[in-house]
């Protein structure tokens, strides 16, 4: 069964222009037109009239999960979210960003779809391997079934294999060259402290300029604060205008927490971040 | 000159603190590589606290906790142990040995296992060598 | 800029054996702001300690470093120094070189290079210390009691004779609880209702108790010192500032219900007093049995009540009150042992529990005090067996500690009124308490047959169909017993309330994995919880026996007058707070804090800490992902700069 962008387009179009007319929500987050049709951008449809703007194609990514929170409590809201953006949202309800009553979920059932800077396919590194959103209101499309069944940890494989010093080398030079940006925590969808840590001067975590002690300081307690909330939607990655692969630390810690924490993020409204939790018999052998 | 590591020990004030003291009290030897700050419970410990300690040069931090069960503040420890256990691994897949950061459960009455414990964990980072990785030099 | 000094302490020997002590005093007067270093060879003396306030004033002093003994030892008493010269008392900073340097190694270079270190890490720590003052409130001097059996009834009482206000709650149309029950206690063998019922009467005279009978408490709102009690008065359609006690009603009543008080062996009226002695002794009416409630008509209680008490129309009602302090003392239930369907508890009418018992041996019980079986035969041989569901691992692995007890209790009064022969099951006999052992003693000597094995099961007799075969394995003699019977009597696990889930949510009580209310610490706060302000007594926190409820009752009055006792209370100084600028509101705090310290400002949209609550362990402050949370005291800045001073030689 091949995707239909097209049919996911019209159905979004069709069902955003029902909700913003009947009033049931005052917005809703969607993808629009970039500068041209590979780079599609996040676009806020507020009217009815807004609504033919817009698209959704192989290269809509981004997960829109991260505006939500950027609107005042209880405005109603319509997200268009795939399966990695619907467990970020499952996750800012978990961590009562966001009221469920607020939102209308619009499902995106979908695989294949393309990084805008380099076309390659995202599916097997960054979309958690799911193709089906976890919560929806109104599914766009059908739920994919029959796609090949991959383990969204697989690609650490390689990197867990390295010995301690060739990831050292490895990380040392990735984040090196980080130019601190921020573009990483601006596109996720869980980084939603104002001011981050880093940028406190009271107590001062770490360099603020582009150097190795400061870029490690900042990645690796943003990798903590991630730490059974990432929800291994890739987007710190594409954001990145270096290309660090962020994704392969916070797939790392997310596969650790599962495994120790016997939960994933962003899966049921019902569960508590694994961090702001514990469980009486959690094993001492988590810390050896 | 011998290889001598500078050792960063976090302590719980009602157990592991407590204990450090009965292992002087009963006058237990133990090596003096470690420097331990007191806080009021391990669930203080911020993970960047841990990452910091490394860049300010320890070469190996040991934090000490009241047994799980035993926590003054009830659960405290109890989330400490899985901020704790997070914050080891994002240490090792960085590239850290693993050895370098430790956590134990310590209790008031356990001056013995304190002092035990940091002279194991002296020696295993005198094996390890000097920590060059995170410590940024002056 | 801060004006540091520093004070070196020999401790005779203790410290100045293996920590060059002056060569450290000068090393401290390298460091920054430190404008003051000396070495005294007892700074806890009185001239130590004198020296110290004299420098204070002297070099104007605005932090105080002791380099001494464990803080856990000094830190009180130099804290008053600095506090009697008129510097904040959290300004002092305690090294601790004796217990963690001088006495943990013999190497005088090793031990002063480390002393140097911590030291180091003091200076920098000293510099970012902040003055505290500790917030003082208003302490309410009335206190709530929740549960009207033993324990509640013994606290308020203890409570009301200091001179305070009490409240006393209880869910039932009477006070009394379980003890009411009994007919004797042991190992005494004195009379339950004679001593139980001049309490109950005490309670309802008492000028400073507020006796609140078929109340439940509904909302608490507050904290320690402080509490808003919400109390849901149910309606019981008579009016009890008319009702004269006359209880013609009662009698005229045609509505028939089980009877609690008599643990259903027999019936009571719908409108009803429990029993002879209640408190308060004006009965109510049982909705669900009345006949007026069930078919619209019948009024009989209303035609023949000459006071005008009966309304039908009563709603329950709410009353708020203010306390400063609660004893929560809900005590317990039996195990439903119908579960344990190889006892035939429920199926065979010769099995009875424990409170049936103790029914049948009252005088003011169902059948006048004579043991007889629902047939109203006497039986001839009657079987005791212990822990039925408690030491049991599929069930409650928990003793219920007054089993044996009361077991050989029911032994001895079952000789005293019946010829029967008299069989204990037991796994081993617990006879931990004064005058148990005694009384252990004694009951063997009364021709009581004791059988070491846990009863496995009760069945019809095949010979004989209205009799009972118990069967155990006798552990003595390995022998499979299997012994026909008339009675048996079942002593089922204790466990708590069934309603004890809901009191722990609203007071915020942790509790055991029975459901026993747990104490803040197993020793040394025994009756305390982990809501400050919030005590428990007796069975609600673990099975125990009269003396030991009635003794925890006590106890528990005399924390809770500590926080009565006095119009002001102290909060704790190195509280937690919240810098609302970078709050993200992610609420991280409110889910982690085990005292419920930080709650969500809804308006403001951000994370604020009650420091009434907050008991200062910092949790809050590292779950904090944008730092927005100051642990006062031990704040990020301090403890980085700490560590910075001891990594940095």
């Amino acid at each position: 069964m091949a995707i239909s962008f097209e049919q996911i387009e019209q159905n979004l179009k069709t069902e955003a222009r029902k909700l913003l007319e009947s009033g049931k929500v005052s917005l809703v987050l969607a993808y629009g037109r970039g500068y041209d049709e590979n780079h599609p951008m996040p676009y806020v449809a507020k009217h009815p009239s807004d609504v033919d703007n817009i698209v959704f194609n192989e290269y809509c990514t981004a997960n829109l999960a991260r505006y939500l929170t950027r609107y005042p409590r209880r405005t109603k809201i319509a997200i268009a979210a795939k399966a990695a953006d619907s467990r970020a949202v499952v996750q800012l309800i978990q961590e009562d960003k966001v009221c469920r009553e607020d939102l209308v979920v619009l499902g995106i059932p979908v695989y294949g779809m393309k990084n805008f800077k380099t076309g390659e396919a995202i599916d097997s590194k960054t979309t958690g391997g799911l193709s089906n959103p976890v919560l929806y209101d109104i599914l766009l499309g059908e739920e994919v079934h029959g796609q090949p069944v991959s383990s969204p940890y697989d690609v650490l494989a390689a990197y867990e294999a390295m010995d301690k010093e060739e990831r050292w080398a490895f990380w040392q030079r990735e984040l090196g060259r980080c130019i601190r940006c921020y573009a990483c925590r601006k596109a996720c969808p869980m980084c939603y402290c104002d001011p981050c840590f880093i940028d406190q001067n009271k107590p001062k975590w770490g360099e603020k300029s582009p150097e190795s002690p400061g870029n490690l300081m900042y990645h690796l307690t943003r990798f903590h604060h991630l730490a059974g909330r990432c929800i291994d939607c890739g987007e710190c990655s594409r954001a990145c205008p270096v290309d660090i692969p962020l994704y392969l630390f916070h797939k790392k810690v997310a596969k650790d927490c599962e495994e120790m924490f016997g939960q994933a993020a962003g899966m049921s409204i019902g569960d508590k971040p694994v961090l702001v939790n514990f469980r009486v018999d959690d094993s001492d052998k988590i810390l050896e | 000159m011998s290889f001598e590591p500078k050792i960063l020990g976090i302590a719980c004030n009602w157990c592991t603190y407590t204990g450090a003291d009965l292992a002087g009290t009963t006058r237990l030897q133990y090596p003096q590589n470690i420097r331990v700050v007191r806080v009021m419970c391990s669930s203080r410990i911020n993970p960047s606290f841990i990452f910091r300690a490394f860049q300010l040069g320890a070469d190996g931090v040991l934090v000490g906790g009241c047994h799980p069960g035993d926590c003054h503040y009830n659960t405290g420890n109890l989330y400490a142990r899985r901020r704790l256990a997070v914050t080891k691994k994002i240490l090792e897949f960085a590239g850290m040995e693993p050895g370098r950061f430790r956590v134990e459960w310590i209790s008031a009455s356990e001056g013995n296992r304190f002092a035990e414990v940091v002279r194991e964990f002296t020696e295993q980072i005198r094996d390890l060598g000097p920590q060059t990785q995170f410590k940024i030099s002056q | 800029m801060s004006r540091i000094g520093v004070f070196v302490c020999h401790c005779g020997l203790n410290i100045a054996k293996t920590v060059r002590v002056s060569e450290l005093a000068e090393f401290a007067a390298t460091l920054p702001d430190v404008v003051v270093a000396k070495d005294y060879k007892f700074m806890c003396s009185t001239p130590g300690q004198e020296m110290i306030a004299h420098d204070i004033k002297a070099h104007r002093l605005d932090r105080v470093i002791v380099t001494a003994c464990s803080p856990l030892m000094h830190e009180q008493t130099f804290r008053k120094v600095l506090a009697a010269s008129g510097l904040n008392q959290y300004l002092l900073t305690i090294v601790n070189i004796r217990e963690q340097v001088s006495w943990v190694t013999h190497d005088i270079d090793e031990g002063t290079a480390k002393a140097k270190a911590l030291l180091n890490g003091a200076v920098r720590r000293a510099r970012l210390l902040a003055p505290l003052t500790s917030r003082v409130i208003d302490v309410n001097s009335d206190v709530l009691v929740v549960g009207g059996g033993i324990a509640g009834i013994q606290a308020a009482l203890e409570l009301a004779n200091t001179g305070k206000k009490v409240y006393l709650v209880e869910k039932n149309s009477t006070i009394g609880g379980h003890m009411a029950q009994f007919d004797k206690t042991f190992p005494t063998l004195d009379c339950s209702a004679c001593i139980l019922t001049p309490k109950m009467d005490s309670v309802l005279q008492h000028k400073n108790i507020t006796l609140l009978t078929s109340c439940e408490v509904s909302e608490v709102k507050g904290f320690v010192g402080n509490f808003d009690i919400t109390i849901r008065q149910k309606a019981r359609y008579v009016d009890h500032t008319r009702c004269n006690a006359c209880l013609a009603c009662t009698e005229k009543c045609p509505g028939k219900a089980v009877s609690e008080w008599d643990e259903g062996l027999v019936k009571r009226k719908a409108i009803y007093i429990p029993f002879p002695q209640a408190v308060p002794q004006k009965p109510v009416i049982d909705r669900d049995a009345c006949t007026f409630f069930k078919k619209g008509k019948c009024r009989l209680c209303e035609k023949v009540c000459e006071q005008k008490a009966i309304d039908f129309e009563q709603q329950d009602t709410f009353t708020t009150v203010k306390v400063g302090a609660v004893i929560v003392a809900t005590g317990y239930d039996l195990m439903d042992t119908r579960a344990l369907i190889q006892y035939g508890y429920g199926k065979y009418p010769g099995v009875y529990n424990a409170l049936e018992v103790e029914r049948l041996f009252n005088s003011a019980g169902p059948t006048g005090g004579k043991v007889t079986l629902r047939d109203g035969k006497e039986p001839q041989a009657i079987a005791i067996l212990h822990c039925i569901g408690s030491r049991d691992k599929n069930n409650y692995e928990h003793c219920s500690r007054v089993c044996c007890m009361y077991s050989l209790k029911f032994a001895h009064l079952f000789k005293e009124k019946t010829s029967a022969d008299v069989y204990q099951f037991y796994i081993d006999m617990r006879a931990a308490g004064k005058g148990y052992e005694e009384f252990y003693n004694r009951i063997i000597e009364e021709d009581v047959k004791f059988i070491r094995g846990k009863g496995a099961r009760v069945a019809q007799s095949a010979d004989e169909p209205d009799r009972l075969v118990v069967e155990a394995e006798d552990t003595i003699t390995g022998k499979f017993i299997r012994l026909p019977v008339d009675m048996v009597v079942l002593s089922p696990a204790i466990i708590p309330r069934g309603d004890a889930k809901d009191i722990a949510r609203l007071f915020n009580l942790s509790t055991d994995r029975y459901g026993f209310f747990m104490e803040r610490h197993p020793k040394l706060a025994p009756l305390s919880t982990m809501s400050e302000g919030v005590f428990i007594a007796g069975v609600c926190q673990s099975p125990k026996d009269i003396p030991d409820t009635v003794a925890q009752a006590n106890g528990a009055a005399a924390e809770a007058l500590t926080i009565v006792v006095k119009d002001k209370m102290e909060l704790e100084a190195t509280t937690a707070m919240v810098n609302p600028a970078s709050c993200c509101a992610c609420q991280n705090c409110v889910r982690v804090c085990p005292y419920g310290a930080p709650f969500f400002n809804e308006a403001k949209g951000v994370s604020e800490i009650n420091e009434a609550l907050c008991k200062g362990c910092g949790l809050c402050a590292s779950v904090c992902p944008p730092s927005a949370i100051i642990a006062r005291h031990f704040t990020n800045d301090q403890v980085l700069a700490e560590m910075e001073g001891l990594l940095e030689f």
